[in-house]
């Protein structure tokens, strides 16, 4: 703890110097509840807001904001705040820590394992969209996918594993994010170029110079390219 | 309260900002100083600076003989047209060509300051409040109060991007002077006499007309609120400290200080003095309510009543020094010239913690504040002998050396030549005055004229 920064420091902070930021939604029942179970003890938060310092005595929360909502709902002059530093991947991280964001794993190098159980997790939320998708389907054909050189989630639409384009494919953005290698020219797997478009193979058909291809169909770029 | 004239000056900001970009856009890369003047500096910067042509001086005479600065400014007063009377300037500028290396530390830049400094220090320039130095590449802000110089901002670059804002935040530095001079009297190490400095130090100010406010930061020792027997003000130190919101001004806290004399003269200086719930809390339990800046944020409120602020810093660096660091423009350090300790810990305080102070400040300031200065040491209250002062010598410069290797650091400015760092004599009335609720300055001459001789040599012009 250094004495030229309050960062680390458990404070006790006034409500009126904090700024919300980007509450996140909690339902009214909740925080005044919570607020009525606060109110019958001394009023003492427990379980820190955690907060950075954007100016002298000016606090913004990163995390625990229900803690604020309840804060404010008790009727609470002060909270007891931990400071945090102000970058942004503390931001990121505390609020994940703190269960208001769901964390991503990188699908471009994931592990088989990880992406079962990201799937798994969205399939078990309450509002899912993917009922139906077969886990092991799609897991499978995910992890076996050259998902590396993605650019976005749009190919899993095309492996035939239940999750369609639309609000299926797009559930996965929760969880999943893509850390795109360029794609090398002399690829040869035909199962990897079949999942992009005719355009696209046509570009890598000009670029390794070959000719005669421009009235091709997909299944024939495929296999000039694959050779 | 506080928006509400920044909102007022957007407008004309923005116009000025114009003018100055394009003014600086169009100067050759190598403009000699006339034309980083008169292309530049009187077209323009003195215009967004808000000083009219009535009210700048060129090639202004500073003293007897040829001794001139490039420009004093000042705002007239009713009748009083500064070109005309000559009389009073409040800002002088130091200009250079574009040409001359003005990055910190170069060669150029620190015989610029010193050019700077003599003109500030000059018989005509008595009233200046401000200096810059620029040559239109950098730029630095430069307070003056009394005798003491210390800079308001650091040495700046200027570019086409940020002219307009630097110059508005050194307008609005000029136009909002603070009266106070704000002295931290700190030793990372203890028993120098801090305490005895700051109250004699008050005491003496007073008598030459000064405002003095005197701060007891010490709360461990209490030792100046003790020693002048002061009573609690309204409102407790620590309560204060602890309001955020602003409610309660540091002004519920003061206590005033009144020494009658024979003949009916009084003299007086306010006190903040420690109060017992922040004398016992622990540190680690003061840091849930007090940052570093809590002191500062409510100090500031202060400086436009008193001429000088004289802080109380207890020894160690923690809260209560950081803090008081970070309030003050100055730190003086007394030292003991037979206590090697406290030569060395003077040392560490100028070449670690007050850059550490500076970088704090400057990050919560977007860059444009300074910091805390360092003021060249003094030996404290004991006599010296020729063998001890050849001891000292020597002592001395194996600290500079010291500081000179890796990461280079210069405490010459700090460690004058030995025979020129200023003693205060020591003296057995000023040491027992603490016994007699009464700074020794006020009871005894000889204790007067010592303390007077200190204020002059770092403090009154």
């Amino acid at each position: 703890m250094s004495n030229l920064s309050d960062v680390g420091n458990l404070m006790y902070l006034d409500l009126e110097i904090i700024e919300p930021g980007n509450i996140t939604n909690n339902s009214e029942y909740l925080i005044n509840a919570t607020a009525k179970e606060l109110s019958n003890t001394d009023g003492r938060n427990w379980i820190p807001l955690i907060v950075k310092e954007v100016a002298e005595y000016r606090y913004q929360i990163i995390g625990n904001s229900f803690i604020y909502a309840v804060a404010e709902a008790a009727g609470l002059e002060k909270v007891w705040c931990i400071i945090a530093d102000d970058s942004e991947e503390t931001a990121k991280v505390t609020k994940i820590l703190a269960g208001e964001e769901i964390p991503k794993i990188n699908l471009s190098t994931a592990s088989r394992d990880e992406i079962k159980s990201a799937l798994e997790y969205l399939i078990e939320q309450p509002d899912t969209v993917l009922k139906g998708v077969k886990i092991p389907v799609a897991t499978n054909r995910i992890d076996e996918a050259p998902r590396r050189y993605w650019q976005d989630l749009k190919p899993i639409t095309k492996l035939k594993c239940g999750i369609t384009a639309g609000k299926k494919v797009k559930a996965l953005e929760k969880v999943f994010y893509l850390t795109p290698e360029s794609m090398p020219d002399d690829i040869k797997d035909p199962k990897f170029l079949n999942t992009l478009t005719t355009t696209e193979l046509r570009k890598i058909a000009k670029k390794r110079n070959l000719s005669g291809y421009s009235k091709f169909s997909k299944s024939k770029l495929v296999n000039l390219l694959s050779q | 309260m506080v928006q509400a004239p920044i909102k007022q000056d957007r407008i004309p900001y923005q116009d000025l900002s114009d003018s100055l970009i394009k003014a600086l856009k169009e100067l050759p890369e190598l403009a000699p100083e006339a034309i980083v003047d008169g292309n530049f500096i009187a077209t323009s910067f003195f215009e967004a600076l808000g000083f009219s042509l009535h009210e700048r001086i060129p090639q202004f005479k500073t003293g007897p003989g040829e001794q001139k600065v490039d420009y004093a400014l000042r705002h007239n007063i009713n009748e009083d047209i500064f070109l005309h009377t000559k009389a009073n300037p409040y800002v002088l500028v130091e200009l250079k060509a574009r040409g001359t290396n003005l990055t910190p530390e170069s060669p150029s830049y620190k015989s610029t300051v010193k050019q700077l400094k003599r003109s500030l220090l000059a018989p005509n320039c008595k009233t200046v409040q401000w200096g810059i130095i620029t040559n239109s590449k950098h730029i630095q802000l430069f307070r003056k109060h009394g005798k003491v110089i210390h800079p308001a901002t650091p040495c700046l670059e200027i570019t086409p991007d940020n002219v307009g804002e630097i110059t508005y935040r050194v307008r609005q530095k000029i136009e909002h002077t603070p009266k106070a001079l704000t002295v931290a009297v700190y030793n990372n190490k203890g028993g120098v006499g801090k305490t005895t400095t700051v109250i004699n130090l008050a005491a003496v100010l007073t008598r030459h007309k000064k405002k003095v406010l005197v701060v007891d930061f010490d709360p461990n020792q209490k030792d100046l609120t003790n020693s002048l027997g002061i009573k609690p003000g309204n409102q407790s130190l620590y309560d204060c400290l602890e309001d955020k919101k602003d409610i309660i001004s540091l002004r519920e806290v003061i206590s005033p200080y009144t020494r009658k004399f024979h003949g009916g003269i009084s003299l007086s200086f306010d006190v903040i003095p420690v109060d017992d719930k922040l004398a016992q809390a622990h540190e680690d339990n003061l840091r849930k309510d007090l940052s570093y800046y809590s002191f500062r944020k409510k100090l500031d409120s202060l400086k436009s009543d008193y001429d000088y602020i004289l802080i109380d810093a207890p020894p160690n660096w923690r809260l209560f020094s950081i803090s008081a660091v970070y309030a003050s423009d100055v730190v003086l350090i007394p030292t003991k010239h037979n206590n090697i300790f406290s030569l060395q810990n003077a040392a560490v305080t100028i070449q670690k913690y007050i850059p550490e102070i500076q970088e704090i400040r400057q990050k919560n300031t977007q860059g444009i504040e300074w910091g805390a200065t360092a003021l060249p040491i003094f030996f404290n209250g004991e006599r010296i002998t020729d063998a001890a002062k050849n001891r000292v010598k020597d002592a001395i410069a194996a600290i500079i050396t010291k500081a000179n290797q890796t990461p280079k650091f210069d405490l010459k400015p700090y460690f004058k030549p030995v025979d020129k760092i200023f003693e205060l004599p020591s003296n057995a009335h000023i040491a027992n005055a603490a016994f007699e609720k009464i700074p020794a300055a006020y009871k005894y001459q000889i204790a007067y004229s010592y303390y007077t001789e200190l204020a002059k040599e770092y403090f009154l012009q």
